[in-house]
């Protein structure tokens, strides 16, 4: 992913010109809105809560031993 | 037929309670990319919760009806954009632009070559909500499928219901009215 500080060396430039020294928030730059949704997505955390309810749930829902779709798709390995 | 992914952890490393270990892989694989397609899709992190859970869910139940034809995660964005169109079908719809209100995007001056700049990241996905929620259904849909690497352009049309040709040419005006409305949101 490229991402670039533009925004922070053109700051730290103004500042060693005027005698500043303030604390400058780099700036993010994102060349396209997919790039920006990419990082947005890796960035966005998958609540735990889901895997724990999905697990009690898949295991009401889960098929009956020798359900042959199952072993169809994975090859026999059931639980 | 696709292979189902491998996680890279051992079974004992795996958390107890998983009545078919192959589908915790599936999950393991795809959850981050439904979630996050819930999420942005319904502007609602308790909603996508309970959207990405019954997802799941229901591809599981579904699993005998996977012919192998599409790939897991094209399977999986499929059932969660059916699932997602029918939640906000009754609420969220009547706040979106109409298609017929698309064009004013072609007549409004925003460059979409000027690098997307934000100086907090904490706010960005804030910002990306906002703008996602200004969008058509539409726009929003293929930024956000357009956006997924794993994903053709065929694979996007296929989910879209439309030619590869007409992703191609909403999304340049979909990224435009992104870039403008983002830089509004500032």
């Amino acid at each position: 992913m490229k991402r670039q500080n533009r925004l922070t060396s053109e700051t730290q430039n103004q500042e060693q010109r005027s005698g500043h020294h303030t604390e400058q928030k780099p700036a993010t730059e994102f060349v396209s809105v997919e790039e920006m949704l990419r990082h947005d997505r890796l960035h966005t955390p998958v609540p735990p809560s889901i895997e724990q309810r999905l697990r009690q749930s898949t295991e009401a829902a889960a098929p009956r031993a020798g359900a042959s779709w199952w072993r169809r798709i994975f090859g026999g390995s059931e639980r | 037929m696709s292979e189902p992914p491998t996680t890279g952890r051992s079974g004992d490393e795996r958390q107890p309670g998983w009545a078919i270990p192959e589908f915790a892989a599936i999950y393991e694989e795809h959850s981050r990319a439904i979630y996050y397609l819930a999420l942005r899709f319904l502007s609602d992190p308790h909603k996508a919760e309970d959207a990405t859970h019954d997802v799941f869910l229901k591809a599981f139940r579904k699993m005998d009806q996977f012919r192998g034809e599409a790939s897991w995660r094209t399977w999986l964005y499929r059932i969660t954009i059916n699932h997602c169109r029918n939640l906000q079908q009754a609420w969220h719809e009547r706040h979106m632009l109409t298609s017929a209100d698309e064009g004013i995007w072609d007549h409004t001056p925003a460059s979409t070559d000027s690098p997307l700049r934000v100086l907090e990241t904490k706010e960005l996905g804030q910002r990306i909500q906002k703008t996602l929620d200004s969008l058509t259904e539409e726009y929003r849909l293929l930024l956000l499928l357009v956006a997924d690497e794993e994903l053709s352009y065929e694979e996007v049309a296929s989910l879209t219901n439309q030619t590869a040709d007409a992703v191609r040419g909403k999304l340049h005006r979909a990224r435009k009215a992104f870039a403008l409305l983002f830089q509004k949101s500032a």
